[in-house]
């Protein structure tokens, strides 16, 4: 029997929520090369997690973190590979209306296995169990956009880009709605240094996936600017709906509508504020020219 | 110190070059280890052919094994624990940590630890479930906390004895979550699919039939359930692995003798971690035995490893 890396769980929507529907089409979406830095890989739906390849794991001490871990898993084809997933993704489901009582916590998860049948000794597998917890269920919310990108694109036909951008980012939140009574906890999980990079690169996911069902135009400048400042108003608006107490949560729409508006109503904003840069920096760099002419006289 | 003197008088002799002693020494000294670890082995087990039967080659050394296992522990149950924290430079309380922090017991589990016969896991269970973590729980687990049982499973009823006393020593007096069971790994008396976790701390080396052990193992845990098992392993890194060797086969023997006055026990205790597959072939076993999302820890470098699968 050959001896394969065995792969734990992953954080994208693939696993838990069976996509139909093929990978994006390759117009617009692959990030300019200008900035390395802010590479994301982009492959269709989600970040992949390449499955572990066979590491040996030491550790000095017992307390302190495995850089190497040695993994055995049957053969590739085995059903009992893909049961360890499907069991854990039935749990971390099975937890979810538990939170509400007992937080995102390793108790949620125990709970939900009971429920599924399977012992919670399971949950002593997973690492990470409340950030894994979170993980999951953030993905599980991010699915109606991925999966329904089709009816969704009949709603949003007639509609302006800021006013698709407004419903998109409503669908999501209110899929968390009904868990906001401790999603602030789950929220200071993400933040946790442990968990961060995970938590940006779902976020990243995230807006991609918004702006894909909004329709991006994608323009080669365009592409880290708009998703920097759609984050950002995620971001805040998900900040805001903690705080917010009125019925069905208007006021939270509301105040994504000022945001969205404000920031990407105009089309030409951006042009608009590029020739304004360009205006400024000239009238700076005649002034700059002047100044140093004075200081300086006879430079150029 | 009979090896440092015969290796030194060749360093204070004229003929070598005063820059060459330090080299010298190290190379010899190392030579020395490892050919005297090697005879050690191989004089061994030329001499122990009750070794072998981890295959099962013949009838009467699996016999002969059962019988000094046996007497192993009888003999040196008593000391155990002293001799536990001797050899291991009181190392081994940080892999037992490790293997229940790994093992993440919750209330109302139902906990079997194998080969456990002093206790030493089964205590770290009870009080990892009693500790501060779950306190904040909620009204809808205080019932289920009654129903925490923790079964400590042994061959030899002397270690148990050990085990129940220092059950009392700590104020377990409360029957209702331990209980001491004697019984054999590799027939448990216990209905299958009955047990949340299943653990084995540096006792699966003296099963006769691993196999068989790692069965009965699947057979009592539930869907879901866990194994672990703590292990001394190989530690193959390439200089430190000769002063292991040298630690093994010339210091612990002589340890053993001196405070638990048995040699031979823990000469038989060094040559079975030898002879105790590697981590890689024991893990592939417990795949066998039918476990998923098999994975090993190596401890300290590979001289402890935390072999664990689920049961699905």
């Amino acid at each position: 029997m050959k001896i394969k890396s065995s792969v734990r769980y992953q954080f994208n929507g693939d696993r838990l929520a069976p996509q139909k529907g093929t990978m994006r089409p390759s117009g617009g979406d692959s990030p300019p090369p200008l900035c390395p830095r802010f590479q994301i890989p982009h492959r269709g739906r989600g970040i992949d997690i390449p499955p572990r390849p066979f590491q040996r794991r030491t550790s000095a001490s017992p307390a302190s973190a495995d850089p190497f871990r040695g993994t055995v898993a049957a053969a590739e084809g085995d059903p009992g590979r893909g049961k360890y997933e499907e069991t854990q993704a039935r749990v971390f489901i099975a937890a979810l209306p538990h939170t509400a009582r007992l937080g995102w916590t390793e108790s949620a998860l125990i709970a939900g296995a009971r429920d599924v049948g399977v012992s919670p000794a399971i949950v002593g597998s997973i690492p990470r169990k409340d950030a894994a917890l979170v993980e999951v269920i953030k993905s599980r919310f991010a699915s109606p956009i991925i999966d329904q990108r089709d009816e969704l694109k009949n709603e949003l036909k007639d509609l302006t880009l800021s006013d698709r951008l407004t419903k998109l980012i409503r669908i999501r939140l209110e899929m968390q709605a009904p868990y906001i009574a401790k999603w602030p906890q789950a929220l200071s999980i993400q933040a946790q240094p442990a968990n961060l990079p995970n938590n940006f690169k779902q976020r990243a996911e995230l807006i991609d996936e918004i702006w894909h069902a909004a329709g991006d135009s994608g323009s080669d400048f365009d592409w880290y600017l708009k998703r920097t400042i759609l984050g950002g108003i995620y971001s805040t608006t998900e900040v805001y709906m903690l705080t917010d107490h009125s019925p069905d949560f208007r006021d939270t729409w509301v105040f994504l509508d000022r945001r969205v508006k404000d920031a990407f109503d105009l089309q030409k904003t951006v042009q608009e504020a590029a020739y304004l840069a360009e205006a400024v920096g000239a009238g700076v760099g005649n002034t700059v020219k002047g100044f140093m002419a004075g200081i300086f006289p006879g430079s150029k | 110190m009979r090896l440092l003197s015969v290796r030194v008088l060749p360093l204070f002799s004229r003929h070598l070059h005063p820059l060459a002693l330090p080299i010298n020494t190290l190379r010899s000294v190392l030579h020395t280890l490892r050919s005297r670890a090697e005879t050690n082995l191989q004089f061994r087990r030329r001499k122990n052919h009750r070794l072998r039967d981890y295959r099962g080659f013949t009838e009467v050394s699996e016999e002969e094994k059962r019988k000094l296992v046996g007497n192993v522990f009888s003999s040196v149950a008593s000391k155990y624990d002293l001799m536990n924290d001797l050899t291991s430079v009181g190392l081994h309380r940080l892999w037992k940590d490790r293997l229940i922090s790994k093992l993440g017991p919750f209330p109302g589990m139902k906990h079997l630890d194998v080969a456990g016969g002093t206790g030493d896991i089964a205590f770290r269970v009870l009080e990892s479930i009693r500790g501060v973590g779950h306190k904040v729980m909620h009204d809808s687990f205080v019932e289920t906390e009654g129903q925490t049982q923790i079964f400590i499973c042994d061959i030899n009823p002397n270690m148990l004895n050990i085990g129940k006393k220092r059950a009392i020593e700590r104020g377990y007096t409360n029957s209702s979550y331990l209980h001491f069971v004697e019984g054999d790994a590799e027939a448990l008396s216990f209905e299958g699919g009955s047990m949340d976790g299943y653990t084995i701390g540096f006792g699966i080396r003296n099963v006769t039939h691993i196999e068989k052990a790692l069965a009965e193992a699947y057979r009592v845990l539930k869907k879901g359930g866990r194994f672990l098992c703590l292990e001394l392993s190989h530690f193959e890194f390439p200089i430190f692995k000769e002063l292991y060797d040298y630690y093994s086969f010339s210091i612990i023997p002589v340890m053993g003798e001196l405070v638990a006055g048995d040699k031979e026990s823990y000469q038989y205790l060094v040559e079975s971690i030898r002879q105790f597959p590697k981590q890689d072939v024991f893990a592939q076993m417990i795949v066998d035995a039918g476990f998923q999302s098999v994975e090993y820890e190596n401890l300290v470098g590979g001289v402890v490893a935390i072999h664990s699968g689920l049961k699905l």
